[in-house]
């Protein structure tokens, strides 16, 4: 309950702060005269592919100037909906009409000649040439034949100055941070005189700071009149730049609402197909006096300096910062994956001495990275091949052969247990949705006999029912004395699940706090690295 | 509605794709064979049968091995030399060293896995990107074969080192009323049944093992691998000394079908082998691949050699065909993925 009451809250401030979208009168007033401009409709789209229908009268209009929102889960047809409006796929029927005239874009390069962007979750950007080369690359200017860098250079500033942001044209961009990054993507956009860009879940890798920025360069981007479509499972932050709300949900058109006009529960309500009066599970695990992990003076030279914690059976405990603050980097090192120069790790009173992953998994720790794809799943490798790779040997002979039958069985009992939700076990993991993927690696551990699991944003980029089962299954964990930790950059997260949080700053632990009595705000000052409030 | 059976009916057209993959394979193995059976008299018959074997046998071993290095997402490009330098190894032990044959042969398949060992160490230890660490074991190995021969062929081997290459299993030979031995049955060639065994046991070994499975899961996602407890180093090098012990093997069957040492011979074999692989459905990239698509493969390469031989093509056109069938067979496979 205190913690339903603590996740309104953070909506209510968040709204506060910014909800009145604060904007001037005059620029109100330019957006609405904009706004009644439609730059681009679609009606009654419907794309069907060999053995699927993933859009089906689904209509969408998007004016000068505002930020039109597209929700739903994962699998509603968000990302469809994009690649028809962005040219990669054609429609099997409707119109697309783009300033006035009625359009079929033959490809992505005509889409973005006529002034279509897309900014893709994954950055499409080169990393060994630099920010200048990456904003006209294809199209740099010349000198006959070879490539004018005198202009290359002040143009590309000219853009990046266009958005307010200080990167240098001549850095590479492998040096860049996401943030930055997203912000060269911005500026190529603008290069080509994008009049609609599309945003794919732009602030999922961000900082706070890092969004705020973005988000002023969205509303200046708005100011000179681009639309813009923005996708996004963060509902909190939309308050803050959207005007306008469409729901997707199983590929068919929900609603569409002034942001003013409706609410994220609503939101959510319409996304899932019924009300979702919580966000977290109720806690259910009662935290004991009885400390089954330790770490104690953590150093990774250069990395993070001195960390100590304990976790109790029973406990959630929650790694809150910002990003690079050294949170993941903590629970690598701790798992093998990568070196530690000091420190004692402790498990049930036993001093560990990890020196690789499998040293790790066999103390009984399990870490399950924040980035499934790249790190967690064998993506072309079926269901029960991924639930099984960390325990072979318990399914097999002396000799290193598998007993196909106990596999199959074991897999199977998993399903049924995490409510897994695939056709078979033999299904390519790559197949199933993020929350099911998710699944398949906790299951994983389970079977492992993990009794230390490290959840890195475990919930990253899954859809909100799926969420809630993940948390649902981290709770029981807990209460079945498995310790959990939860890394996690989504503060009401954060709240909404911990027994206590340590958080960390460049670097260090700056505080623990009990999660009952501390607030976003204080959260955040530990985290920026200011010490504890002076009441 | 549609939503549940989205993934139902992706799941069937998937295995059905495998199912139209292997038979389209196998498919073309059988177009192939009706095609020159009926351009050449010589093809369709027990003794051709068996040469063809004999000649797919090196491609196989070879590609046997150059799959498991590829499902793990690396390449070998060094098994061509490295052959070369097992087979004069175990001749020049025979002769020089006096060594019983099959001591010689053993000596001969264990600086194969030791050349393995090395590719192994300078990839999973040094770092180094397979195809540059197996490109210098190719130079390495041939050099040092013929460096360790004069560039000369081994020869004077004795009729027993010819045994392992040239014998056979079942080989019925009949005298007649004239005094001079008929051939009834040429046999099951001992290479063959080699080829067999082993491509039966890496089978077993990738399908059925804990080693197999950790193989599939390094080429898939070798980080995913590592952070699940997977001994990504061992699992590696272990391709690589397998690729190794093969080509060793290999070299032994080619030198003891000539019985000679040859330090030239095995020139560009490795490309043979990778071709047979990806012929066969392993994909470049990693994480997939079987030993079944691999032996269909090499035959494919086999019959296509022999059967155009039979027809008098030339060897330059042979060449032609040989890369066009490459390409299209990959190119077939990029259209299935791409889907």
């Amino acid at each position: 309950m205190r913690k339903l009451a603590q996740g309104g809250d953070f909506m209510q401030t968040g709204q506060a702060t910014h909800g009145g979208t604060g904007a001037p009168t005059a620029e109100r007033r330019r957006a609405t005269e904009q706004g009644s401009e439609t730059l681009l409709s679609l009606t009654d789209i419907r794309k069907e592919f060999p053995s699927v229908v993933a859009l089906a009268d689904v209509s969408f209009d998007l004016k000068r100037g505002e930020v039109h929102a597209v929700c739903g889960e994962n699998g509603a047809g968000k990302s469809t909906l994009m690649k028809i409006i962005s040219g990669v796929y054609t429609p099997t029927s409707g119109r697309i009409t783009y300033k006035g005239v009625e359009r079929q874009f033959a490809s992505p390069l005509e889409a973005e000649q006529l002034g279509i962007a897309i900014i893709h979750q994954e950055l499409n950007l080169v990393p060994h040439l630099t920010v200048a080369e990456n904003i006209y690359l294809a199209r740099e200017p010349r000198r006959s034949f070879l490539v004018d860098r005198r202009k290359l250079k002040a143009d590309a500033k000219a853009c990046l100055d266009r958005l307010g942001v200080a990167i240098s044209p001549d850095r590479l961009v492998r040096e860049l941070s996401v943030a930055q990054c997203q912000m060269v993507e911005i500026a190529k956009a603008l290069s080509l005189n994008a009049e609609v860009l599309i945003m794919d879940e732009p602030t999922s890798s961000l900082t706070e700071q890092e969004t705020r920025l973005l988000f002023k360069v969205i509303h200046d981007l708005k100011r000179e009149g681009v639309g813009i479509v923005y996708i996004s499972h963060r509902l909190d932050e939309m308050a803050e730049i959207v005007d306008r709300v469409t729901v997707l949900r199983d590929g068919r058109y929900v609603a569409t609402d002034a942001f003013a006009d409706t609410s994220i529960d609503q939101i959510v309500a319409r996304m899932v197909g019924r009300s979702l009066e919580e966000k977290f599970p109720e806690r259910t695990a009662q935290p004991t006096d009885e400390v089954i992990f330790s770490a104690e003076n953590l150093t990774r030279r250069g990395v993070f300096s001195n960390v100590s914690f304990s976790l109790r059976r029973g406990e959630i405990l929650g790694f809150a910062g910002l990003m690079g603050a050294g949170r993941t980097e903590v629970a690598r090192a701790i798992f093998g994956a990568d070196p530690l120069d000091a420190g004692r790790v402790t498990l049930e009173g036993r001093e560990l001495s990890i020196r690789n992953p499998r040293d790790a998994i066999e103390a009984g720790l399990a870490y399950l990275s924040e980035d499934r794809k790249a790190q967690g799943l064998a993506i072309k490798m079926p269901v029960d091949a991924n639930m099984t790779l960390a325990n072979l040997k318990a399914l097999s002979s002396r000799l290193g052969l598998i007993d196909f039958d106990r596999h199959a069985r074991v897999t199977q009992d998993y399903v049924d247990l995490l409510s897994i939700k695939t056709p078979s076990i033999r299904q390519p993991v790559r197949l199933l949705s993020g929350g099911n993927q998710q699944k398949i690696i906790i299951g994983k551990w389970l079977f492992r006999k993990s009794k230390v699991m490290f959840f890195d944003e475990p919930t990253r980029g899954i859809d909100v029912g799926a969420k809630f089962a993940i948390y649902k299954i981290m709770d029981e964990l807990a209460r079945e004395g498995i310790g959990v930790i939860l890394i996690s950059s989504e503060l009401p997260e954060i709240l909404g699940m911990t027994d206590r949080v340590a958080v960390f700053h460049n670097g260090r632990v700056t505080g623990v706090l009990e999660t009952a009595r501390t607030s976003q705000e204080e959260i955040m000052r530990y985290a920026s690295g200011f010490g504890p409030t002076q009441h | 509605m549609t939503a549940p059976k989205e993934p139902n009916s992706a799941r069937l057209s998937d295995r059905q794709k495998d199912v139209i993959q292997k038979f389209a394979a196998l498919g073309s193995l059988f177009v192939l064979i009706v095609v020159f059976s009926l351009t050449s008299n010589a093809f369709f018959t027990v003794n051709n049968g068996m040469t063809i074997a004999l000649q797919v046998t090196s491609i196989a071993l070879l590609g046997i091995g150059a799959t498991c290095v590829i499902i793990t997402g690396g390449i070998d490009l060094s098994v061509g030399s490295v052959l070369a330098l097992a087979g004069v190894v175990a001749a020049l032990l025979v002769k020089e060293a006096g060594f019983p044959v099959w001591l010689g042969m053993l000596g001969g398949i264990l600086t194969g896995s030791l050349c393995g060992v090395v590719n192994g160490i300078l990839i999973t230890r040094m770092k180094l990107p397979p195809f540059i660490a197996t490109l210098g074991m190719m130079l390495i190995a041939r050099g040092v074969a013929l460096q360790i021969t004069g560039a000369r062929a081994v020869s004077g081997l004795g009729e027993s080192f010819g045994e392992l290459g040239n014998g056979a299993l079942l080989r019925i030979i009949t005298v007649g009323d004239d005094g001079f031995p008929t051939v009834v049955f040429p046999g099951i060639p001992y290479p063959v049944i080699l080829m067999v065994v082993i491509a039966l046991a890496v089978s077993f070994m990738l399908n059925r093992s804990i080693l197999g499975r950790h193989i599939y899961a390094v080429g898939s996602n070798v980080d995913a691998a590592r952070l699940s407890g997977v001994n990504v180093t061992r699992v590696t090098s272990f391709t690589y000394i397998l690729s190794g012990t093969l080509a060793g093997l290999t070299g032994c069957v080619l030198m003891s079908r000539l019985v000679t040492g040859q330090p030239n011979e095995g020139v560009m074999y490795e490309l043979d082998a990778i071709a047979s692989a990806v012929i066969g459905g392993t994909s470049l990239i990693g994480g997939v691949g079987t030993i079944s698509g691999t032996a269909i493969g090499a035959f494919v390469i086999g019959i296509l050699r022999n059967g155009l031989n039979m027809n008098g093509v030339s060897a330059f056109t042979q060449q032609i065909i040989i890369g066009l069938v490459i390409l299209v067979t990959v190119w077939i496979d990029q259209l299935r993925n791409r889907r």
